[in-house]
């Protein structure tokens, strides 16, 4: 059994302004944030990271909530953990495809205890949460002493296991704005096992002018093609402004398809994830077609 | 340095002193010697360690203890009542839902978590539910419909206390 | 008739839940890895990370000096044995302590840490200094047997570790005569057993007495117990292994392992108990695996779907070492051709060394990938025939009494009444298929142990103790294993129901070599059929001598038979003349001066072919879809109808139904161990996928009852045969869907894809 073996100094926060305290005062040290730490203490067990100090900000129960309303939309602390955005009513109300994806994420378990933040920090391209925020426009609030900060979702991600966040940052909150009328969402992720990480994942949002006839906005999230989660503005753009037909989401898939980047895998080979991203676009952005002419 | 750490197992108080490096699953283990609890992957992917903390079922091998202070944890050990078995773990054995039972702990352990949740579920909740826990001997079926015995012994002696 | 003697019996065929289940489902299942001793130390292993290296030197001084640090060993602090299973042919016991001159593969293990904590162990272990000389290595069994291979045992004439050469019938005739011929090559990929718990050790060493006692998760004491005795140079009766609980084996906890060997090692070095236990990524980078086999198939048969010839070729990555993958080549050239009557076969297979973690008998052995690779080829051969997929498997079907000259006999068989019904349950279960859905079928046989001695024992096969106390409790004493199987409960059950008592009077001694008289262990499907034969043989020893004191009690006519059954003894014509069981044990021990009745049962096979005594049969069809733009393939549902013989508990032949082609469906969809020059590129279970509870399909089961003469009360296999059929009839389903062929039995996605691909392409091609 693997335990973590090198030592490193604790110390907890029991809320947000405690953690941007310690926050402050590690800036310059070899640190580590802790919430869940479903990824992070896998690890420090296989000696991948060994940082001196963990500053555990699991106590800090003011980060943990999600709030929603009309105008602001949705707004997810970054304590509330998968468990909770997968159980929470208002989100199964309002954006029901975050449930869908909650319910592959891992395991219970780890939505019991991983957070939503915690796992976009950590910032694997193959996580599933990035591509459905990228799609929902979603920004993330990032803090420190001096203030705050907000990086729009598919800026987040910087490189493999890299995000925006500098030293004696703290992202304290993800926002989702509210989905504006004939707005349909949706999100599949392809693993050949149910819970596992995206050989490719695709989330699409698209809105229709008000007679349901026109495509006025498509945003589109890739998950698991690339060094980091890919926002596919070629293929939003042929959607935009016309009406949608089979043809034309081919063409989008296409253009969604050449924005990728993956590398080859033991479970795949490049070229057959650039192929499936294609393939998911299709047929996700068929989802929230039918999804927006139901809104 | 040891770091305080005050968590009621089993319903018991323990007061320990832990290195802040120390997982929950070695406390559990090796600090308390509460065998029942079982390692099996290094790598958060099979949930064999499932404990539960605070109502909630949890991967003991994936938190650092310290951050279960305060909290209540249940082990496999806390489940029987006295001397009877508890009525998943009378399921368990009546269905034929484990064979090695390396994972056993661990499964009853999510199915005590999900049963108090959600006490009347479908075999597709039952298989959400319980998804993270690898077994290479069962193949899931009669883990499955020992979950669902369970789920029905559990409304039975609801509506007999109910009557009472 | 055979099939007269099923009959009812009071304990035999009824739903019993596990003997150990309480234990099981509380925690207090006491398993290797939750042992500790007083004053124990823990113990490491350092590992080559060269496939092949020479040792030039090793440094230790400074593991030896960490605070904390009790013992650093190196191959020359063993006693130099070697050890493996295959003991019949010594020079096949071709693994070392640690090693000494240089390493095979990547993990063979070249120094052992003890430490006050495993913490310091680590720390230790990559204090060790080793200098090693990288030499060339050989990956692939093909270029392991050209004449400029690197050679993996300097000792050994060549790379080729074992040849294996099966041939019955006029081959060349029988192709002569058929209508069609097929051939098509197939190239298997390796899998690892993944028992949850992993091979772990407890030793503890006496120091007045010079006896070891060793803990371990293992299939077989007595196997281990030879495997210390050869590597150790000590003697057998010096060495008790216990087996406590192990949390699964498959096959992969039958060889003596490094942990063992070096735990006892430590532990006579330090006078102290030594624990080892290995890490996953240890487990899949250093313990046996399913080899990968490259094999060719011819197939003649007539145009009516009859084969006449079949002729099979295989090359097999063996490793570093030997395990039982002699034995592996051996059965793949058996179960290849079963259940089938093939009147001309001919079979060469080789296995080689190479510098790779090395393979041996797992879940299934000898059946897995041949039976993916068989069963492909004839429905292949069966469309192109335009015979039914069903139909061509019925008429080349084996019957009672088959034999395969030379090699095997089937003396009960119920396969054909398997698919007979087979054939009316599918149309009632699966009446209209989808556009993206297929059925596939694959028919299996199996055997209950196997006959073969490699272990070069001069003990019977199986043995058992049985001893009625008193108060009519049953003391039973065997060596057989239950690793998950059951056999605990089957153990009881075949004893109990021999006696005439309940199981609640039996109590269990298994698996402590000291204690319990020999029994090889749990693989190959045995213990149900061999310890089975020996429990009931000392039971029924027992129970003829309650019998006799009965009769004189009672003062009946002898010509009358008594019989034991529900606790009583009484006249089989005249039930209500009778005694009850506890009253008939105090007269009998009292009347054989105080001594409890005892009976020792053994069984041995003889005469019974090259393989083993008895086999079990069947067929399964899958229903799966395929998406055919991703590739993705969806097990939805899978039948399988199997002669197994008498079942002993219907719960754990079910269970282990389940669990085979739980296994065999991971096989067929996602598990692999790709390598890179050595390297197992997936050594966790985040990238070598097991299928979880989603994943799998449900399972309908049902048995056709057969009788078994060689078997206790007519049993014989369950189940493990199951595991073989699965992958091929996944394929098959595919196949029957899209036109898809496949090389190998892993149908990942990507793999299907271009799969279906080149099978559009060939169809517009012609």
């Amino acid at each position: 059994m693997k335990t973590i073996t090198a030592d490193f100094e604790y110390f907890s926060a029991a809320t947000a302004g405690e953690a941007l305290d310690l926050l402050a005062q590690h800036k310059d040290d070899d640190y580590r944030i802790i919430a869940g730490g479903q990824s992070l203490n896998t690890f420090m067990k296989h000696g991948l990271l060994k940082p001196e100090i963990i500053i555990d900000i699991k106590g800090a129960s003011d980060l943990d909530y999600i709030k929603y309303d009309d105008k602001e939309g949705l707004k997810i602390g970054a304590l509330t953990t998968h468990r909770k955005l997968e159980q929470s009513p208002v989100v199964a109300e309002k954006y029901a495809a975050l449930v869908d994806m909650e319910v592959n994420v891992a395991s219970v378990e780890t939505r019991n205890w991983g957070t939503v933040v915690g796992d976009i920090v950590n910032a694997d391209p193959a996580a599933d949460p990035a591509p459905p925020l990228i799609a929902l426009d979603a920004s993330v609030v990032v803090a420190s002493k001096e203030g705050t900060r907000s990086v729009p979702a598919e800026e987040f991600a910087v490189d493999l296991y890299t995000s925006a966040v500098e030293p004696g940052e703290l992202v304290t909150e993800i926002q989702i704005p509210a989905l504006p009328a004939n707005t349909g969402f949706y999100f599949t992720k392809y693993s050949q096992l149910h819970g596992d990480y995206a050989l490719a994942s695709a989330a699409v949002l698209l809105t229709l002018d008000a007679k349901k006839e026109k495509c006025v906005n498509a945003r589109i999230g890739l998950g698991g093609v690339g060094a980091t989660p890919i926002r596919a503005t070629a293929a939003e753009d042929i959607l935009k402004g016309k009406k949608i037909t089979d043809e034309l989401l081919a063409e989008a898939a296409q253009a969604a398809s050449e924005a990728t980047e993956p590398i080859s895998g033991i479970e795949a080979s490049a070229e057959y994830k650039k192929e499936l991203a294609g393939t998911l676009v299709k047929r996700v952005a068929k989802e929230a077609l039918a999804r927006a002419q139901k809104a | 340095m040891k770091k305080q750490l005050n968590i009621v197992v089993n319903g018991e108080p323990r007061e320990l002193y832990v290195e802040p490096k120390t997982l929950l699953l070695q406390v559990i283990r090796e600090h308390l010697g509460l065998k029942g609890t079982r390692p099996a992957c290094d790598s958060s992917s099979c949930a064999a360690c499932t404990v539960i903390v605070d109502g909630m079922a949890v991967k003991s091998c994936s938190i650092l203890a310290l951050q279960v202070n305060g909290k209540e944890v249940t082990t496999i050990e806390g489940l029987a009542e006295e001397s009877q078995l508890h009525p998943i773990q009378k399921a368990f054995v009546d269905n034929w839902a484990f064979q090695c039972g390396y994972c056993t702990s661990g499964q009853i352990m999510a199915t005590k978590a999900f049963l108090d949740e959600n006490p009347d579920p479908t075999r597709v909740q039952i298989q959400e539910a319980l998804d993270g826990h690898l077994c290479r001997c069962t193949a899931y079926n009669m883990i499955i419909e020992a979950v669902q015995d369970a789920a029905k012994r559990l409304q039975a002696r609801k509506a007999e206390k109910g009557a009472a | 008739m055979a099939k007269e003697k099923l009959k009812e019996y009071a304990i035999i065929g009824k739903p019993t839940p596990n003997v150990d289940g309480p234990a099981k489902v509380t925690g207090e299942a006491q398993y290797t890895i939750d042992m500790t001793l007083p004053n124990m130390l823990y113990g490491k292993l350092a590992r080559s990370p060269y496939p092949h290296a020479k040792i030039i030197s090793i440094d230790t001084s400074a593991a030896e000096a960490l605070p904390g640090v009790k013992a650093v060993i190196t191959g020359k602090d063993t006693p130099g044995g070697k050890y493996g299973l295959w003991r019949r042919f010594r020079e096949l016991s071709d693994q070392e302590c640690l090693a000494t001159d240089k390493v095979r593969f990547i993990g063979d293990p070249v120094a052992a840490v003890a430490a006050v904590t495993e913490e310091i162990a680590i720390q230790a272990v990559e204090l060790i200094e080793v200098e090693y000389e990288p030499l060339p290595a050989v990956f692939d069994p093909d270029d392991a047997i050209e004449d400029d291979a690197p050679m993996v045992h300097e000792d050994f004439p060549s790379n080729i570790n074992a040849t294996r050469h099966i041939e019955w019938g006029d081959v060349d005739k029988g192709f002569a005569e058929a209508d069609y011929v097929r051939e098509d090559d197939y190239v298997t990929q390796p899998i690892h057993p993944a028992a949850l718990e992993v091979h772990n050790s407890l030793a503890s060493y006496d120091k007045g007495t010079g006896r070891l006692t060793v803990w371990s998760s293992t299939q077989s004491p007595y196997f281990l117990q030879l495997g210390l005795s050869d590597a150790l140079k000590m003697r057998e009766g010096d060495i008790r292994v216990i087996k406590p609980h192990v949390g699964s084996g498959f096959g992969g906890k039958n060889s003596t392992m490094p942990d063992s060997v070096n735990a006892a090692l430590l532990s006579i070095k330090t006078g102290r108990p030594v624990k080892i236990v290995y890490n996953r990524d240890e487990e899949f980078q250093t313990t046996e695996h399913r080899t990968a086999q490259h094999m060719r198939i011819k197939l003649g048969l007539k145009k009516d779907g009859q084969i006449v010839a079949m002729e099979v070729k295989t090359i097999v990555n063996g490793g570093a070492f030997t395990g039982l993958g002699a034995t592996d080549l051996y059965l793949t050239g058996t179960f290849i051709t079963m259940p089938y009557k093939i009147p001309n076969y001919r079979y060469d297979g080789v296995r080689t060394y190479t510098n790779t973690v090395w393979g041996t008998s797992i879940r299934g052995f000898g059946s897995v990938p041949g039976k993916f690779c068989a069963e492909t080829q004839l429905e292949r051969a069966a469309k192109d025939l335009g015979v039914d997929p069903l139909q061509i498997r019925k008429m080349n079907a084996v019957y009672p009494g088959y034999e395969a000259p030379g090699q095997y006999t089937f003396e009960s068989c119920g396969l054909l009444p398997c698919i007979e019904k087979m054939e009316t349950r599918v149309k009632e279960k699966w009446p209209k298929l989808e556009e993206d859905e297929g059925i596939g079928f694959a028919a299996f046989a199996y055997m209950s142990g196997g006959i073969f001695n490699w272990i070069d024992t001069p003990y019977a096969f199986s043995s058992a103790h049985v001893k009625v106390n008193i108060d009519g409790m049953v003391d039973l004493y065997t060596q057989a294993s239950d690793i998950g199987q059951g056999h605990n409960t089957v153990a009881a059950m075949i004893c109990a129901e021999e006696l005439g008592v309940g199981i609640e009077d039996i109590r269990l001694h298994l698996g402590d070599t000291a204690h319990t008289y020999t029994d090889l262990g749990a693989w190959g499907s045995r213990e149900v059929l061999m310890n089975g034969n020996a429990i009931k043989d000392a039971a029924a020893q027992v129970k003829n001598k309650l019998i006799e004191v009965a009769r004189l009690k009672l003062g009946e006519n002898i010509a009358y038979d008594l019989v034991s059954k529900n606790k009583r003894v009484y006249l089989e014509l005249r039930p209500e003349r009778g005694i009850s069981y506890y009253d008939l044990v105090q007269d009998a021990i009292r009347a054989n001066d105080g001594v409890p009745i005892t009976g020792v049962g053994h069984y041995t096979p003889h005469n019974k072919g090259m393989i083993s005594p008895a086999y079990g049969t069947g067929i399964m069809a899958v229903k799966a879809k395929t998406d055919k733009e991703t590739g993705a393939v969806v097990c939805q549902d899978i039948l399988v109808v199997h002669d197994c013989g008498q079942v002993i508990n219907p719960l754990g032949v079910r269970g282990q139904v389940e669990g085979s082609i739980h296994m065999g469906l991971g096989y067929a969809l996602c598990e692999e161990m790709p390598m890179d020059e050595g390297n197992v590129l997936n050594p966790s279970f985040v990238d070598y996928k097991i299928l979880r509870t989603r994943d799998m399909p449900e399972i309908e089961f049902i048995e056709v009852p057969t009788y078994e003469p060689n078997g206790p009360f007519g049993a014989k296999e369950a189940a493990e045969a199951t595991i073989a059929p699965t992958a091929p009839a996944l394929a098959n389903a595919v196949f029957q869907n899209t036109g898809a062929e496949f090389v190998a039995p892993v149908l990942k996605p990507e793999t299907v894809l271009k799969a279906i691909r080149a099978a559009a392409a060939k169809k517009q091609g012609k």
